[in-house]
This record gives C-alpha cells, sequence and structure tokens, in this order.
C-alpha cells in the first residue's frame, strides 16, 4: 500500500541500528466525508487565517508560530529555530528499557501507529529485535519526539511488523481512587458466580472487526442516496432497544436466571 | 466522592439485568507548549475566516451546511438535522452485546477510556458483572449513542470499578497485516535471537509515567528563553550515523557491554543531554 510513511528515522537497541518507517494505525479515509458548503450559494466554504487587529487576510508565507510571554507579547519562533531543538528522541527510537507486556496498563495507550523497516539492509536487525521481544514476552520502553512533544513509547511485536504506541503523561490519567473508592470490593452475593459464569460463557465470542461495524455510515449513505433520487428520506433510525428498565428488575438473581435461560432456548444461535 | 460532574448517566444491560451507572472521562490531553499564530508583519494573533470559495463573501457558522461529493463539483447537501438523523435515539443504555476473551481483544481499535461508576442503586448487579467478568478473562462490548455520536464501548474491569474504552470503528483502523505485508519474513539465526533475547532481559525494567519528562518542552522553553536574551540559538544536531556495521558482531558487542554498561537515561530515569557537545558540532558542518 502507498501510504506516505508519517516518520522516518532509526529503531535501536545498544549498538544495534536500522532505518525504519512509521504510520498512524488510524485512518479517516474510508469515513463518509463531508465538505463544508454555503448554503445560499453551494459553493466550498474554504478558511483562511486574517490578522485579528487590522482584519485583513495573512497569506500563508506571512504565517509564523508565537510563544506567549505575556499579554499581547510574542516571541516568534521561526520553523527553521524549531528545528533545530532536535533531541536523539527526534530521529532514533533507542529502546532504554524492557518490561513484561501486562505490565503496562491499558489506560496508558495514547495512539498507535505501525512500525517497519524501511530499507532491506536494515530488515534484519529488525526482525531480531521483534523476535526477540515476542519470544521473551516483553515489550520496549522508549521516547519519540512526535507533533512537537517528547512522547514516552511503548513498542509490541505484531505479526511481522511492531506496534508503536504513545504512552499517556503522568498527569493525564486522572487518580482512579477518587472515583473507585465508594465501590464496594467483594461481591454482594457469592452464589450468583456459578449463574454469571453461565451466562458469560454462552454470550461470549472470539474477536472480531465485525464487533466494531457502524451501522450509522451506512445509514448516511443512504440518506445520500435517497436525496439524491429526490426519493422520500428514510424515517427516523428508532432506538435500538427499548428503554432499560432498572425498576423492574426486583431480584438480580431472578434476572439473571431469566437470563441464562433465555440464552438455553432452542433455535438460538 | 468524586467532584467532577459525570460525563455521561444511563445504564449498563446484560440480560434482563441493568444497574445505573456514570461515565467519567478517565484521561485528559493537556495542551504542552502553546504556540499561537501570528501574522509576521504586525506581530498581531491571527484568526479563521471562513470565505466562500467563488465570492470570497465571508460565511456565517449559520450558513454553513455538509455536502456529500458526488460527482466533481456536485454536491448533495445535507442539514444538521438529517445527518442527526443517521444516528439512533439514545436510549441511555450501554447493551452488553456479547462478551470476548480479554487476549483476543485487539487494542489497535482504542479511543478514550472512561471510569464506569455504579449508581447507589445499581451497586450489587455493578459488582456482579466486574467480578463476574473478572473471573472468566472477558471483557464486555455494548453500543449506545454518547455525546450524540454511536459508539462501540469495551467494558473491563479494573480495581473496583470498570473502565468502558470507546473503540474506532473498523474503517478507522488500518489493516496491520497489510501495514506490515511488504516486511520479509526471516528465518533468524538462533545465536543473533539468544544475544538480543540477552540484552532484552540485561534492560528489564519498569515504566513510569510519573517521571517521564517531556524534554522537547524543556528544550523549547531554553530556546525561547536564548532569544529574549540575544543569545546564540542552539543548533540542530548531526543525525545518527547510519552504521553498516555486521548485525552479529553489533549483537555480540551489546551483549557483551550489556553487563556492565553504566546506568542510561531511560523513561523513568532522565540526565540533561542538552549540553554543548563540541564533538557534535563538528559533525554538523561537516554534515553541511
Amino acid at each position: 500500500m502507498a501510504v506516505r510513511p508519517y516518520w522516518k528515522g532509526y529503531l535501536k537497541l545498544s549498538l544495534v541500528t536500522c532505518p525504519v518507517q512509521m504510520m498512524p494505525a488510524t485512518s479517516e479515509s474510508e469515513k463518509v466525508r463531508f465538505h463544508t458548503l454555503n448554503r445560499e450559494t453551494h459553493n466550498r466554504v474554504v478558511s483562511h487565517y486574517v490578522d485579528a487587529v487590522t482584519g485583513k487576510e495573512v497569506k500563508e508565507e506571512d504565517e509564523v508560530k508565537g510563544y506567549q510571554r505575556g499579554e499581547n507579547d510574542y516571541i516568534i519562533l521561526e520553523d527553521e529555530e524549531l528545528e533545530n531543538v532536535a533531541l536523539d528522541s527526534t530521529r532514533t527510537i533507542d529502546i532504554e528499557v524492557f518490561s513484561p507486556r501486562d505490565s503496562i496498563e491499558w489506560i496508558w495507550l495514547d495512539t498507535p501507529y505501525y512500525l517497519s523497516p524501511n530499507d532491506p539492509v536494515g530488515e534484519e536487525a529488525f526482525s531480531v529485535i521483534r523476535d526477540a521481544m515476542a519470544a521473551e514476552d516483553m515489550v520496549g520502553i522508549s521516547r519519540l519526539v512526535i507533533s512537537r512533544r517528547e512522547r514516552a513509547v511503548m513498542l509490541e511485536p505484531r505479526g511481522k511488523g511492531i506496534v508503536l504506541w504513545t504512552l499517556r503523561y503522568g498527569d493525564e490519567v486522572r487518580d482512579e481512587q477518587a472515583y473507585f473508592e465508594g465501590i464496594e470490593g467483594t461481591m454482594s452475593d457469592p452464589e450468583m458466580m456459578p449463574l454469571i459464569q453461565q451466562f458469560i460463557k454462552k454470550q461470549t465470542r472470539h474477536w472480531d472487526s465485525t464487533l466494531v461495524s457502524d451501522p450509522v455510515q451506512g445509514k448516511l449513505l443512504e440518506i445520500i442516496e435517497a436525496k439524491r433520487k429526490k426519493t422520500k428520506r428514510p424515517t427516523k433510525a428508532k432506538g435500538a432497544e427499548s428503554k432499560a428498565t432498572p425498576d423492574n428488575v426486583i431480584s438480580i438473581m431472578d434476572a439473571l436466571r431469566k437470563s441464562v435461560e433465555a440464552e438455553n432456548r432452542p433455535g438460538k444461535r | 466522592m468524586v467532584s467532577a460532574r459525570a460525563n455521561w448517566k444511563g445504564y449498563v444491560k446484560f440480560g434482563e439485568v441493568a444497574c445505573a451507572v456514570a461515565l467519567y472521562t478517565a484521561v485528559s490531553s493537556a495542551e504542552r507548549i502553546a504556540f499561537n499564530t501570528l501574522n509576521r508583519a504586525t506581530g498581531n494573533r491571527v484568526r479563521r475566516e471562513f470565505v466562500d470559495s467563488e465570492t470570497g463573501d465571508p460565511v456565517e457558522r449559520e450558513d454553513q451546511v455538509k455536502g456529500y461529493e458526488i460527482e466533481n463539483g456536485d454536491y448533495v447537501v445535507l442539514e444538521p438535522e438529517e445527518v442527526a438523523a443517521a444516528v439512533p435515539d439514545s436510549d441511555k443504555t450501554l447493551k452488553i452485546e456479547a462478551f470476548v476473551p480479554c487476549d483476543e481483544i485487539d487494542d489497535v481499535y482504542f479511543d478514550k477510556p472512561y471510569y464506569l461508576i455504579p449508581d447507589k442503586m445499581g451497586a450489587d448487579a455493578f459488582r456482579l458483572l466486574r467480578d463476574g467478568m473478572r473471573q472468566a478473562k472477558v471483557a464486555a462490548l455494548a453500543r449506545t449513542v454518547l455525546f450524540r455520536r454511536l459508539r462501540t464501548v469495551l467494558i473491563r474491569p479494573h480495581g473496583k470499578g470498570l473502565i468502558g474504552t470507546t473503540l474506532n470503528f473498523d474503517y478507522e483502523v488500518r489493516s496491520a497485516k497489510e501495514a506490515f505485508d511488504d516486511i520479509a519474513q526471516m528465518e533468524i539465526d538462533g545465536e543473533m535471537l539468544d544475544l538480543a533475547k540477552h540484552i532484552i532481559n540485561s534492560k528489564k525494567g519498569a515504566f513510569d509515567a510519573k517521571s517521564f519528562d517531556d524534554r522537547y518542552e524543556a528544550a523549547v522553553a531554553e530556546l525561547v528563553k536564548a532569544k529574549i536574551e540575544g543569545k546564540a540559538l542552539p543548533k540542530k544536531k548531526a543525525p545518527p550515523p547510519a552504521k553498516k556495521n555486521d548485525l552479529l558482531q553489533a549483537l555480540r558487542q551489546s551483549a557483551g557491554m550489556g553487563a556492565s554498561e553504566k546506568p542510561k537515561r531511560t523513561a523513568a530515569k532522565t540526565t540533561s543531554d542538552r549540553k554543548p557537545q563540541p564533538g557534535r558540532a563538528a559533525s554538523t558542518k561537516r554534515a553541511a
């Protein structure tokens, strides 16, 4: 696939270095895309910058970054000057630490990227690092400058490649204690455990991407198609399920039993 | 208990059991270095203005509509109500549609995590679901309208609570298999693999987010300071040498020095390496 790499640089383990490239694992390209139009003219709406004081249009070459020092007081930073802020981690992912995969909680995972070799010369070194991590069930921890921030990153082997995750900063994850402290740690009625296990087992399926399909996307395309043909529009989508009525649930045990029975009825899956 | 307001209130429903819950955003992404865009000519801030691409006239927010391009320059216009009609009515219910074994979940789909906690009334059912999923080593998948968008939510036990993570849709995630398709399948020599494993084990450690520092931010602050004081600005460092060394040799050397290697900067510990380095400055000249 001919996707332009988002980033190019080096993967480094001690004295072993190989050229790599990286691209975001997420993409907007398959989404139903809209353009903004002017309702009056149906022409595209475009945006440009105007000077906040004079109101005059600012040409792209006159746009420059400013670092705010005080009110209406900015230090102008040219792109070339910012490019000189080059840390080792701007071009090189130097794996400094390895940790067991399960020692890093999911909550720290921020954005995933796909990392792959950028030159046949480095494919063997890349493969050695990847396979050794996989064999030890370890992930690599390193640093990388992305979008003018230095991020902690985690490298995890995946198939023939490596998934690189940016990890959230320490102050970005809220303290769970504050939210969870009011919840009791133990179950009220251990007798229910076999029943819930039975229910879970019945409803468990293997992961596949149909679990994350989007019915709205198709619906949108239908609306567009209907409008295009100038036929009657489809009626508003109904709520998938009737409102939950917790008041009706007298006993969890009874409800659970009913749920398991419903799952057991012949004809179900 | 929690001072922050809930981001969403509703129900979790599994089978015939429902419990009242609230979602709280678990993460924030604070902007680090705030740059503003300025007009170089005047030094003033700039602001964005929306104009008609043909007439150049400004277009107010209420006159902007969505258009779906069907042919070159030909659009089907959709009013906000029409777009909203594609989203089902919110029933405020995270109805669990399936459980999935934890070790099968593809984390590349993860979007944003929320702490999921019970209302007073729903605590029993909540704990039942939490402990049941924990014992079965599964997470639950539910769909609901969150913040006016239909979202898939992965619900899993976390400590005494649950975490609900919104998932990206299938078409929003690139296939890892396709992305890695071009990588050659290599038979890795046993000695190389053993050496690499040895290096990995000599670099075992823990990730500590709390002590991670953004050195880029500090470097920009330094740049700003230098500029204010009229000092010479930092020079670009040389790119890392693209050594074409023998892989096995490099592994052997790395493995040998692994044990005696002096403690290095890690994600947890850092030492400043922005000190002037004459050697590097010299190589910059050569590179240029």
